[in-house]
């Protein structure tokens, strides 16, 4: 099909797709390297923690802990770390006047993960590179302002060179592809096509010449009750776009759906969740036949099937993994037992990070000079005194995880958890 | 025993094996298959059962659904014969490669053979769903060559026929052209002597060398501009052939490409372009071609009502069709897109054989 | 189906897939005397990403400067497997640009990344080398149709500018179907490839069509090929901008002159008035509504020019091409013809048939500083640098609220 044609020319399908499988090798990959290069580095500043790097390494960690090895973070814990900096990207729109489009939040949040593909968050604290994908993105999605204004609405109010600090380190990890094809625009699309057949308007689909607009909306009155009874059929069609537009600003965000699936099959999947009957529906006049058997999908592999069918079957398929992948999404913050393993992997984290690698992306900038925010940044030695240290932890418990947190000096709950 | 036969046969031939009529009683009956599944019956069965609508095959233990209008009478006295006409007839129908569509002659007679086993196949009802759906999705991907081909082939039938009774015409043409020219030569021949006879006769004896030289040389100049004539004709006829040739190579097919399913090996892979084919200003792209859906020039929608009113957008130029072109092709780039396969696909494809890219990379890497 | 008009890529020329690199770790991390190596190799660059840039950058190989502009630096290069020349774009950290990378360069890597047409300059690689940023692009040494048109010792006829229109309106017509706005056609962003294939370049002023109730900023196209909508400020647009660029790019080269080469926004109006009318409610309805619209006295309008003016201005172009060129100067955007009904128009068949791209003149004479001076302008800038063209479309704000 033309259109599929066309999806392939994309650097998301060209560069950023995946199967589930080289997803994870590149994501072992990768914490391996990250995790040999912190071993490297932590041991050697331990041996010399007078070294002219500057960043000794708290007393606490030299004393006790010389000859335990270094604990890093697995692949999976990496994921979850950075799932959290996803989830204060979503929140982190709102903080703008008017609110940034979801699009635009959409577009970093994809950047924050791309970038976490061949990056390790030991290596790169999230929390640095977050701002910087968010406002990478007002740039290539053409929403523009000044790093000026959009460094002060950040909580915290990071100066203007720490958010733009590690650009070009991110943009190299975007492998300089900067755009991403979202399924909220198809969804639209789709939107308009079944009101369309709704009003009696639908036009044929090329393959399926027979359709009239007539038998088209008599078809869709026709289709099963949706979940919840609906008063009208567009009064059926708004609910279900507006759960899907729900499911593909967070579930589909947050999970691996865009390095696996097509934008198209992302909004139908989460079409399908929304209202199956009516989703079904607009799939068989775009490919006729039952899209997806009632009865178990598999059939004979061996004999070789009409392309539409095997079509079919393939995307009914693709269809149910990728609903199963949204619907399987819980935000962290509204389930406690992944809160409690959040904090026990940013506590990880704490000590695993990787010095040179903050440092590093200071280097990147050498352009400007470190300001002492930075610098205070880059060490994870801060000398907080205690009483600070638990106005913090108060302050924490107050707001359990506000946004303010995301942008402060450290991520505080770990910190404070963890002495 | 077989006298037994021989009776036999004759009774499949005089008897309709469904109303049991024979021709004894009814000399004209006519007899018709349905390619279906060839069993024979009588035209007046076919009109009691198929009139009215596709039915059930008569004939004991065949369910086939029948429709009349595929009925006909039967070409050739074995059945099998039959149904292999026809099976191969659909499927060179489909497969209608050319020779020239192709590297080499091997590949080409690699085509020919796997055509040759498909059809067996086919007709011996070995893999019939395996070469039915190779055969659909061929006609399928390669709808465009297809057509061409079989314009071709008409085209190549009818110019064919054509040039027969051209040819025809011209011989007959050229005979009495030649009949005539012999009856002029003959006419002017005598007319010449007559002349010169009259003119000795009349003239004194001292110009009769210059008369019979005069005589003789008009008559060669005659014939000369006869020749000259005559070899004009055929210069334009030839010409006029050429051309004709011409045209034929000028249309040879636009390869659509080679079958993306791979059926067939050894296409030609570019086809380098006629340099008379007219300019195409998209250079071979389909503009505004879509698969999964038929563009509206409107949808409604009442979020787009504010846009649809505004009038400064409007003075600018701001045109909603081309938002709704690109909704609507967002909403299915991409869906028959398998990430899964087609990118485990291509990893495994850079791996086998090491292409430049990746050959560079691994040098690049083992560098370091 | 089976003929796809979307030439993919060559996989020669796409970056090297993540996976390579996992290969290349394991392949380094399995012998043992290669794991110093990595270690080595870890300080330097370290992260997988850094890996699969420097895979990439080891790919070209940097050679002679082919020009410097205030935003980037071109060389001529070539890939190390291929021998293939290619040219190196090596964009400027600009020191003035505190937002980091500048706006042109993010433009025009976002959209030459999903760009793949032979009309469209390609983009093979981009990599990071010390810091900076290059872009590996096609190398296009015949120059640019800026320089045709004005070397009065190339003669060029109507089959010719058939031929180069014709590649410029499949270009434009590529990118529309892309949803992509290029809003800097100009004749010297048409570079010329040695095999006379002329591309559209320089995407640092592109952005994709803009979705319902987003504005798009008015300051972009350089002036002469600004179209009236832009000067009047409007900030909902389509594809029809670049139309009207393309219809000014085509009576260049039929007069070998700027068509309406005004020296100021204002100016501008005032010829693009003289030459196909004075805008107004009966020829464009609504355009009143446009933000900087100048209500004109109603003794001075000029009306509207018809099918004569330009049969008598462009003698060269025919009577079908005098149509054509008419109907992409239309004022009103919405009458104006669309990409691809330019490329439907009857002119294209009718003679003289275009020049084939082997036939068509050309010039050697340094084109291919031409080019490094083409690559190295940032958007929006003319070629000379005096008086009237100084800030032309220089401030830009970027659309977005």
């Amino acid at each position: 099909m033309i259109e599929d044609t066309i999806y392939r020319t994309s650097s998301q399908y060209r560069v950023w797709s995946y199967t589930e499988e080289s997803l994870q090798s590149l994501r072992a990959s990768t914490n391996t390297i990250a995790s040999d290069r912190v071993r490297v580095t932590l041991r050697r500043t331990r041996d010399a923690p007078q070294s002219a790097t500057g960043t000794p390494q708290p007393g606490s960690d030299v004393d006790s802990k010389e000859e335990k090895p270094i604990d890093c973070l697995t692949p999976e814990e990496e994921l979850v770390f950075v799932r959290y900096y996803c989830e204060s990207l979503l929140e982190l729109g709102d903080e703008y006047k008017p609110p940034l489009p979801t699009t635009l939040r959409a577009t970093a949040i994809q950047y924050l993960r791309r970038f976490y593909l061949t990056n390790s968050p030991m290596t790169y604290h999230p929390k640095k590179i977050m701002a910087c994908a968010l406002f990478l993105a007002t740039k290539t999605d053409n929403y523009y302002m000044s790093l000026q204004k959009f460094s002060e609405a950040i909580p915290g109010s990071p100066s203007a060179e720490e958010v733009i600090a590690p650009e070009f380190l991110l943009m190299q990890g975007l492998r300089f592809t900067f755009d991403i094809r979202h399924p909220f625009r198809g969804l639209e699309g789709g939107i308009m096509e079944l009101s369309a057949i709704a009003e009696g308007q639908g036009q044929p689909t090329p393959i399926l010449p027979h359709q009239t607009a007539q038998s088209l909306k008599q078809a869709l009155l026709s289709i099963a009750p949706p979940p919840t009874p609906s008063s009208s059929i567009t009064d059926r069609i708004g609910r279900a776009h507006n759960g899907t537009r729900e499911l593909l600003k967070t579930a589909a965000q947050m999970t691996d759906a865009y390095f696996l699936y097509t934008p198209s099959q992302i909004w139908l999947s989460a079409f399908l969740l929304s209202d199956r009957p009516l989703c079904e529906f607009y799939l068989e006049t775009k490919l006729g036949g039952p899209i997806i058997p009632s009865t178990n999908s598999d059939s004979d592999p061996s004999t070789p099937l009409d392309p539409l069918v095997e079509l079919r079957t393939k995307l009914s398929k693709v269809l149910s993994d990728c609903s199963a992948l949204l619907q399987g999404y819980t935000p962290l913050s509204s389930d406690p037992a992944q809160i409690k393993n959040l904090k026990r992997i940013a506590k990880k984290h704490y000590k695993c990070q990787n010095p040179e690698g903050l440092n590093m992306a200071q280097k990147r900038d050498s352009a400007q000079p470190p300001t002492s925010a930075s610098a205070t940044d880059s060490g994870p030695a801060t000398s907080e005194s205690e009483t600070e240290r638990l106005a913090k932890k108060r302050k924490l418990e107050e707001q359990k995880r506000g946004a303010q947190d995301l942008f402060g000096g450290e991520l505080v709950p770990d910190r404070t958890k963890g002495q | 025993m077989a006298s037994k036969q021989a009776v036999d046969r004759r009774d499949e031939d005089e008897v309709c094996p469904v109303c049991k009529s024979s021709r004894y009683l009814n000399p004209n009956m006519r007899f018709l298959i349905n390619p279906e599944c060839y069993h024979k019956m009588c035209e007046s069965c076919v009109d009691r059962i198929f009139s009215s609508g596709p039915s059930n095959c008569p004939v004991a233990g065949c369910r086939k659904t029948l429709r009349k209008n595929r009925f006909r009478a039967q070409t050739f006295e074995d059945i099998g014969v039959e149904r292999e006409v026809d099976i191969r007839r659909r499927v060179m129908h489909i497969l209608n490669r050319r020779e020239e569509e192709f590297d080499t002659k091997r590949n080409y007679d690699d085509f020919l053979e796997q055509r040759e086993e498909m059809i067996a196949n086919l007709v011996s009802r070995i893999d019939v769903a395996k070469t039915e759906a190779q055969l659909k999705q061929y006609a399928l991907e390669n709808e465009q060559s297809i057509r061409a081909n079989q314009a071709l082939e008409e085209q190549e039938a009818t110019s064919f026929q054509a040039r027969m009774t051209l040819e025809q015409e011209e011989a007959q043409r050229r005979r009495q052209i030649a009949r005539q020219e012999y009856e002029n030569e003959r006419r002017e021949l005598q007319a010449g002597r007559e002349d010169f006879l009259t003119r000795l006769a009349a003239g004194t004896s001292a110009d009769a060398g210059t008369i019979a030289r005069e005589g003789s040389k008009v008559h060669l100049k005659k014939s000369s501009a006869r020749r000259s004539e005559e070899e004009r004709i055929r210069q334009k006829q030839a010409a006029l052939r050429g051309s004709e040739t011409k045209r034929g190579g000028a249309s040879t097919p636009a390869a659509a490409g080679p079958a993306d399913s791979g059926l067939i090996k050894g296409l030609r892979k570019i086809k380098t372009p006629e340099p008379e084919k007219p300019y195409d200003p998209f250079m071979g792209f389909v503009p505004e071609k879509r698969d999964y859906f038929t563009l509206q020039e409107s949808y409604p929608s009442s979020f787009l009502e504010r846009q649809r009113q505004n009038q400064m957008a409007s003075a600018g130029g701001y045109d909603l069709r081309e938002y709704y072109s690109r909704t609507l092709l967002e909403a299915f780039a991409g869906l028959g897109v398998f990430v899964g396969d087609e990118v485990s696909k291509r990893d495994a494809e850079k791996v086998s054989p090491p292409a430049a890219t990746e050959g560079a990379a691994m040098v690049a890497g083992n560098e370091k | 189906m089976a003929a796809s008009p979307f030439a993919s890529r060559s996989p020669s020329i796409t970056v090297a897939s993540p996976n390579t690199a996992i290969r290349l770790k394991a392949a380094a991390a399995q012998s043992g005397s290669e794991s110093t190596d990595v270690k080595t190799s870890s300080q330097s660059h370290g992260e997988l990403t850094e890996q699969l840039n420097d895979s990439v950058a080891q790919n070209y190989e940097r050679g002679k400067k082919l020009g410097e502009g205030t935003y980037a630096v071109v060389y001529q290069g070539h890939r190390r497997d291929t021998a293939t020349t290619v040219a190196i774009k090596k964009i400027k950290v600009n020191a003035d640009y505190k937002d980091g990378l500048a706006m042109d360069a993010i433009r025009e890597v976002k959209y030459l990344q999903e760009l793949s047409h032979p009309n469209v300059i390609a983009l093979h690689d981009v990599f990071s080398k010390n810091e900076n940023l290059h872009l590996v692009l096609e190398f296009l040494p015949g120059g640019d149709l800026e320089m045709l048109i004005r070397d009065q010792n190339v003669q060029y006829g109507a089959a010719d500018i058939k031929a180069w229109m014709g590649m410029l309106a499949r270009g434009v017509w590529f990118c529309h179907e892309n949803f992509v706005l290029h809003r800097d056609i100009k004749p010297n962003n048409l570079l010329i490839a040695a095999d006379g294939e002329v591309k559209l370049a320089d995407f640092g002023l592109a952005r994709s069509f803009a979705d319902p109730y987003l504005n798009m900023t008015h300051q972009v196209i350089t002036r002469w090929y600004r179209p009236p909508e832009l000067l009047y400020g409007a900030r909902q647009y389509s594809g029809a901008v670049d139309i009207w660029s393309m219809g000014m790019v085509f009576a260049e080269l039929l007069l070998r002159v700027p068509f309406v080469a005004g020296n100021s926004d204002l100016d501008q109006i005032a010829k693009i008035s003289e030459a196909f009318g004075t805008p107004n409610k009966d020829n464009w309805p609504g355009v009143e509504a446009l933000p900087l619209y100048i209500e004109t006295d109603k003794n001075s309008i000029i009306p509207t020019s018809g099918r004569d003016f330009f049969l008598r201005q462009f003698p060269t172009a025919g009577p079908v091409g005098a149509d054509l060129l008419m109907s992409m100067c239309t004022l009103d955007p919405r009458k104006r013809i669309t990409a691809v009904q330019t490329l439907r128009h009857d002119w294209w068949t009718i003679d003289p048939q275009p020049t084939k791209n082997a036939d068509l003149p050309r010039k050697r004479k340094s084109a291919e500083k031409k080019m490094g001076e083409d690559l190295s302008r940032r958007g929006g800038e003319i070629g000379i640098s005096d008086g009237p063209f100084k800030n032309a479309a220089r401030q830009l704000d970027f659309g977005g609220k």
